[in-house]
């Protein structure tokens, strides 16, 4: 199996320069995190991993050639927002774009019967995608994906509008497909999610990668400078501590909280204000920072506030 | 470029929309629409023949008409002599005995004086027109009977001749001159280009704002290049044009050999004043229903001309179609596009009185013109061959350019959201890398 190369693209649209010099690379069995706000450059990145648009500068090689038609047939792209027929039946769906991608009419049509199969959805095969929900559009649209069993794939925010007993099966499967050596590329702005999918990350911002590597390289980086706490009683002593400058709050809620220990503080005056003054303490942790605040120290707080608001809007 | 991706395109973009319930009534209302539409008129004026049976009283001062006026009546129009006052024939029109009266003065028959028709209606045009030639024909029959003139000066003046057009040949001998029924083909014919090419191309355009707007064109162009989509949209949607239009082509022949039967089940033969006995064509002929018929090499060029004046604006309105989200963003942008389509309709009349003009034989050459205007001059007056071939040629090297040109502005509009762009700005797009 094939890894995928971005080598040094920039991409221009009129004078706004929608990527800048960017480099990173996929390898196959792996799956690279490809994170940032909307506008850092993603979806433009992936347009020329593509082959949507072409870079103005530089190259994207997949397999030690630059990529082309030819690679589309071999790679699944799950777009962010889906896009599906919607006066056209389920199955007729999947085995059109399934011949666009070289597919015979009767292999794509065995594929797709498969695959709804598996995802239970037999049911919907004669339906049009107007008179599916979307969470089930969104798995038809996953179904489109894998359909000519691609050898890389780029899944832009494969979980919105799924439920959670979808968004596991659909994880599961992504994983699955991990073990297959298959290349895989997932882009969000979800950090959570990205932390629990993905061996390395690409973090964009304004068009430039600020860091990149195997996530538990990037973590290892920031040390261990974040407590988790879970208690129950008063939780006034927290403010104390922010007062006298000795941690920032990451999140916080009734009876769990997140800190970073400013530079210069040890962990375990924190330890001993919690003990005097909770009444019970569940949980005292020490571990490596969230994406989230590696992302905050990173990019900064603006644009940090900025993702997280869009990652909001996205669970609605 | 693979031509098995815009192939399979095609056929997809093809079937979905023939298959749709919307295109199959649209190709079957249009002609019955269409038949409606031809068939009204003459239904209403059979009809109002039917009931028009009209009786007029005819009060005659000069003593000398009544007789010759009364030998012309006919089923509709029944004169009745009456010799009464003015005020019993005035009555007897008002209780509907009469639906009017005739009065000739005595001073008819000098020339000078004039016949009044009275009645309750007014009596309508037909009435009129059919009351004036009869009162005419019989006082110019008694004045110059009274001039003295011979029965044979009589029946010179009653006679009517009626005129022949015939059309010399390129070779020896002459044909039945059709001009009139070739400059009405003409017509139909480059209207139903103008349609064709605006209504299809509409279509590309609405089908492209789909593809957009539901963002399944990412999807496509994921796959296939975005060249290879409009191309097999473009072509789809043609096909699905073509099959329309053939459709309706072969509906209206086999409604045009169905007309002469469909009379015979109606008619007698002498109600149309064809022979007893007359074939079903001789009926419908007799019925003033005449067939030209069509030459092939206006067929040909038509469904070439049609083809390459479609090719030509569906490119650009996919262009326009790719830059906006909605319909509604597009009106202005349609402008350019539009203008060019509606021009030649501008020049229809000028072209079917001077085909040979200068100007005619100009725009009709000009490849935004040429699918409606050069198919409107082959078919009303011999066009040299030089003229249809370049007229042609710059039609296909028109479409041609065009089809890259709008495929450049297609492969940025349709991943570009947000602000509807200018014109300038989509003239720009066509130059990105």
């Amino acid at each position: 199996m094939a890894h995928l190369e971005v080598s040094r693209v920039t991409k221009r649209y009129g004078n706004t320069v929608a990527v800048d010099n960017v480099s990173f690379s996929a390898e196959p069995g792996r799956i690279l995190g490809l994170l940032g706000p909307n506008g850092a450059g993603k979806t433009s990145t992936i347009r020329m991993i593509t082959y949507i648009a072409v870079p103005d500068a530089g190259t994207v090689r997949y397999d030690g050639r630059t990529v082309g038609p030819w690679s589309q047939q071999r790679m699944g792209y799950l777009p962010e927002e889906s896009g599906l027929y919607k006066r056209l039946g389920v199955k007729e769906q999947l085995v059109y774009l399934g011949t666009l991608k070289g597919l015979s009419q009767e292999t794509a049509a065995d594929r797709a019967d498969h695959w709804l199969d598996r995802f239970d959805a037999t049911d919907w095969a004669d339906m049009t995608i107007e008179e599916l929900s979307k969470g089930m559009q969104q798995k038809v649209q996953f179904i489109a994906t894998l359909l000519h069993d691609p050898s890389l794939l780029i899944f832009d925010e494969p979980f919105s509008g799924l439920d959670p007993i979808n968004a596991d099966l659909l994880r599961d499967i992504i994983l699955e497909l991990r073990r297959d050596d298959r290349t895989i590329l997932f882009a969000s702005h979800r950090m959570e999610q990205v932390e629990q999918l993905c061996d390395d990350i690409c973090l964009m911002a304004e068009g430039d990668v600020v860091l990149q590597g195997p996530l538990r390289d990037v973590k290892a980086q920031f040390g261990q400078n974040t407590l988790v706490l879970e208690f129950d009683g008063d939780d006034a002593f927290l403010d104390e501590l922010v007062a006298a400058g000795q941690v920032r709050v990451n999140t916080r809620s009734a009876h769990r909280a997140e800190l970073t220990l400013a530079d210069g503080t040890d962990a375990r005056p924190v330890l001993d204000r919690a003990l005097d003054h909770t009444d019970e303490l569940y949980r005292y942790e020490r571990v490596a920072p969230p994406l989230n605040e590696i992302f905050v120290e990173v990019v900064g707080e603006a644009e940090a506030q900025r993702m997280r608001e869009e990652a909001a809007a996205d669970t609605d | 470029m693979s031509f098995h991706k815009i192939w399979l395109i095609l056929r997809s973009e093809f079937w979905r929309r023939v298959r749709s319930k919307a295109f199959v009534l649209a190709t079957l209302l249009v002609p019955f629409g269409a038949i409606l539409l031809f068939a009204a008129p003459a239904l209403f004026g059979y009809l109002a023949d039917q009931t028009d049976e009209q009786t007029v009283a005819v009060v005659d001062e000069t003593g000398r008409l009544a007789d010759s006026l009364m030998a012309t009546g006919g089923e509709s129009l029944t004169f009745r002599p009456v010799d009464a006052p003015t005020d019993s024939v005035r009555r007897a029109v008002r209780s509907g005995q009469y639906d009017g009266y005739l009065r000739l003065p005595t001073s008819l028959l000098d020339g000078t004086g004039e016949a009044t028709y009275y009645s309750m209606e007014g009596g309508g045009l037909t009435l009129r027109s059919d009351l004036d030639t009869r009162v005419n024909r019989v006082v110019r029959r008694s004045r110059l009977a009274t001039a003295g003139a011979s029965a044979d000066v009589l029946s010179i003046v009653d006679s009517d001749v009626g005129l022949a057009t015939r059309k010399l040949s390129e070779d020896e001998g002459t044909t039945d001159d059709s001009t009139l029924a070739y400059t009405a083909i003409g017509y139909v014919m480059a209207f139903a280009i103008y349609f064709a090419v605006f209504f299809y191309g509409q279509y590309v355009m609405q089908g492209v704002i789909e593809e957009k707007s539901s963002r399944v064109v990412e999807v496509i162009v994921s796959s296939v290049r975005p060249f290879e989509l409009l191309m097999g949209k473009v072509l789809g949607i043609g096909a699905m044009g073509l099959t329309q239009m053939v459709t309706w082509a072969a509906l209206a022949t086999g409604g045009m050999a169905a007309i002469g039967p469909v009379l015979a089940l109606f008619f007698a033969p002498s109600d149309l004043g064809a022979s007893p006995g007359a074939s079903p064509d001789a009926l419908r002929e007799a019925a003033g229903i005449s067939v030209p018929t069509i030459p092939l090499d206006l067929i040909v060029w038509f469904i070439l001309f049609f083809v390459g004046g479609f090719l030509l604006y569906a490119s650009l309105f996919a262009a326009v179609g790719s830059a906006v989200e909605q319909q509604q963003d597009a009106q202005n942008l349609l402008l350019p596009v539009m203008t060019p389509l509606i021009l030649p309709i501008l020049f229809l009349v000028f072209i079917i009185e001077s085909p040979n003009a200068t100007v005619s034989v100009v725009t009709s050459i000009i490849p935004f013109f040429s699918p409606i205007l050069m198919v409107l001059r082959i078919a009303i007056t011999s066009v040299p061959l030089w003229e249809v071939v370049t007229a042609f040629v710059l039609l296909v090297g028109a479409f041609v350019g065009m089809i890259w040109v709008a495929g450049r502005i297609y492969r940025v509009g349709i991943l570009s959201y947000g602000k509807t762009p200018s014109l300038r700005e989509i003239a720009r797009w066509a130059t990105y890398r």
